[in-house]
């Protein structure tokens, strides 16, 4: 094994795949990526096995093998020709959700098929039965927006127009969806030719017995990281509130994490059977979730690539809730039960790793979407907003306040621009004070945005979580703080939930209201669990969390014993 | 072409009843280590075996 040489190749791999990154963010129309970077870039060896990747979106990252590994049993190495672009967004065969739109190019050297340059990206509007692609009530995947197989949407090189027509013709924003998605062309380009030339660099054979030596190395430092745990079968269980239709349903995710040696498999046997709405996880969430947990909880410098998802295996019961058939609907899984998988292995894991787990986060994007027609353009405009949560304390530190859930590593999209591009004006952004779980080490706070309706009419869906199960404390710490989502109609002067307003099953998924020109909306997002016992907090960092306006003194008095002098 | 049972999709692959993987009919390396148990297909024996020692050990659980 030459360490030197894999180094430097897992280096320059690694800002290739931020190259392509930064050239998707400049280049791409929509907010959800140049704003969120709701994205993933990464390279990908001639088996789809992940070579090397850019810290963008885990979700992404942890879905990517199976994503190409599918697609290529589909589209055989043997059918791919050079200059080819496949492009696919199937939930059912390795897909993530049906925004979630995977292209993927062949790396051709000297006639010989040596890997792919993949790009992840969430499509704001995917058309199906409400604007932005999330729609709080669907019941089946053709609610869900247009659904592609493993297609080839570039040909030698040439773009295929038959396929971008019944793309675009099934959307409602299709300028937008043509820039965004050259956009993610643009990025396969520019990878595929970056990794051309470290190949003329370095030769095929040396590159092929370095990426190998580079995978073996990740997967051994992760199972060294494993080999410290202690032997056994670690159960947990959390629920995702409500799936839009059965308000008063909750859903179990149940997990098993058996540990023996270098390895582990998280069993999810025993969560609850899919669900009619779309919060069901698929195969390629169940098992992205099971790395992210276990990346959490290891060495973050071991290299992020295929080599080091080797000694994770999921058990993932077809027609659950955290492996999704045909043809029940999942667009929620990816951002909502996908988090919710992540703090379940955590809290399995909590025992014998305390300082390496949180207590419970937000685990919601919030997922806000909307679209109609601008009355200034007369274009139809469509948008798909996440904001931040509070993250659960650890045993060394406060929960993050205000952060995309542990799926997204995405940002929030600023005022400024998020006024510039859609007609609502952005009245106040603040942070929830008391949203905090209490502990030794308190739970990140999450926030409230609140919006003016300037457009005649804006149609908003909405896909969260945590209206009514509020993020649990560990060793001691309390909840956290849940969300909400309100509306004050014009004229009146009090907030009703959506429930209350407009007569939806859930607070948290619903879709198609009609919010009208004066009305006001207001997100309120959840703040993360405490760590720990409150009675232990650091009086320094309690009296600073008054002074910022983090906690209340009527809080602190209850929850710490704080008195006032 | 494959159809699947309800008509409505265009399929190439079936699911383990165990770790929930994808089983391509095309595939020769899916095909391959194929097992079948209790009228299921599984994707491998390991995935049977392991289906066997969970149901014990919960029946074992539950008393």
């Amino acid at each position: 094994m030459d360490f030197v040489t894999m180094n430097i190749l897992d280096s320059a791999m690694v800002s290739i795949c931020r190259e392509m990154g930064i050239t998707l963010m400049k280049t791409s129309y929509s907010t959800i990526f140049n704003e969120a970077l709701d994205f993933t870039c990464g390279l990908a060896d001639m088996n789809g096995d992940m070579i090397a990747v850019a810290d963008f979106c885990p979700s992404q990252i942890g879905g990517m093998p199976l994503l190409v590994k599918s697609c290529l049993k589909e589209i055989p190495p043997s059918e791919i020709e050079e200059g080819d672009i496949i492009l696919h967004n199937d939930p059912y065969r390795g897909g993530l959700h049906t925004p979630e739109h995977t292209f993927f190019k062949p790396i051709f050297v000297e006639g010989e098929l040596m890997g792919f340059a993949v790009a992840i990206g969430h499509i704001a509007e995917v058309g199906g039965m409400a604007p932005g692609g999330f729609c709080g009530e669907a019941t089946e995947i053709f609610h869900e927006g247009i659904r592609i197989p493993p297609v080839k949407i570039v040909s030698a090189g040439k773009d295929n127009v038959e396929v971008w027509k019944l793309l675009l013709a099934n959307v409602r924003t299709p300028r937008v969806n043509f820039g965004d998605l050259k956009a993610l062309i643009a990025a396969v380009d520019l990878g595929e030719k970056q990794m051309r030339g470290i190949y003329h660099k370095y030769g095929k054979d040396k590159i092929r017995e370095t990426v190998s030596d580079l995978l073996l190395y990740s997967e051994r430092r992760m199972r060294a990281e494993l080999e410290a745990i202690p032997d056994g079968i670690y159960p947990f269980y959390d629920f995702v509130e409500s799936d839009g239709i059965d308000a008063d349903k909750h859903y179990r995710i149940q997990v098993e994490v058996h540990k023996r040696g270098g390895s582990v498999i998280v069993d999810y046997h025993g969560s609850s059977p899919q669900a009619v709405g779309p919060i069901n996880a698929t195969l390629g969430v169940a098992t992205s979730a099971a790395y992210n947990a276990f990346l959490h909880m290891t060495d973050p410098s071991i290299p992020r690539n295929s080599g080091c998802f080797r000694p994770i295996e999921v058990m993932a019961p077809p027609g659950s809730i955290v492996n999704v058939d045909f043809p029940a609907p999942s667009v929620g899984g990816n951002t909502e039960t996908h988090p919710r998988i992540v703090g379940t292995i955590l809290g399995a894991m909590a025992k014998v790793l305390p300082n390496r787990v949180m207590a419970a986060e937000g685990a919601t994007h919030c997922n806000f979407v909307f679209g109609g027609v601008d009355a200034e353009t007369r274009e139809y405009f469509a948008c798909y907003d996440l904001e931040a949560v509070g993250w659960g304390g650890r045993a060394f530190a406060d929960g993050n306040d205000a952060v995309d859930s542990i799926n997204g590593n995405c940002r929030i999209t600023p005022v400024e621009v998020y006024e510039t591009r859609f007609p609502w004006l952005i009245e106040s952004l603040a942070f929830n004070v008391d949203s905090c779980g209490a502990g030794e080490y308190r739970g990140g706070v999450g926030y409230t945005k609140q919006m003016l309706c300037l457009n005649k009419e804006i149609i908003c869906s909405q896909m969260t979580d945590r209206h009514v199960l509020a993020p649990w404390g560990l060793n001691g710490g309390t909840e956290g703080g849940c969300g909400a989502t309100l509306v004050m109609k014009q004229g009146r002067d009090d907030w009703e939930t959506m429930r209350e307003a407009y007569g939806k099953a859930s607070t948290s998924r619903y879709s198609n209201v009609a919010i009208k020109e004066g009305d006001r909306v207001r997100l309120v997002t959840p703040g993360g669990g405490g760590y720990g016992n409150p009675d232990k907090r650091d009086p320094d960092s309690l009296a600073r969390d008054l002074r910022e306006g983090y906690i209340s003194a009527k809080a602190a008095a209850e929850l710490y014993g704080y008195k006032e002098v | 072409m494959k159809f699947s049972q309800n008509g409505l999709y265009i399929e190439s692959y079936s699911k383990c009843p165990n770790c929930g993987d994808l089983m391509y009919e095309n595939a020769p390396e899916d095909r391959a280590k194929q097992v079948k148990y209790d009228s299921k297909t599984y994707c491998s024996q390991r995935c049977v075996n392991w289906t066997i020692d969970r149901e014990a050990r919960r029946a074992k659980q539950e008393g």
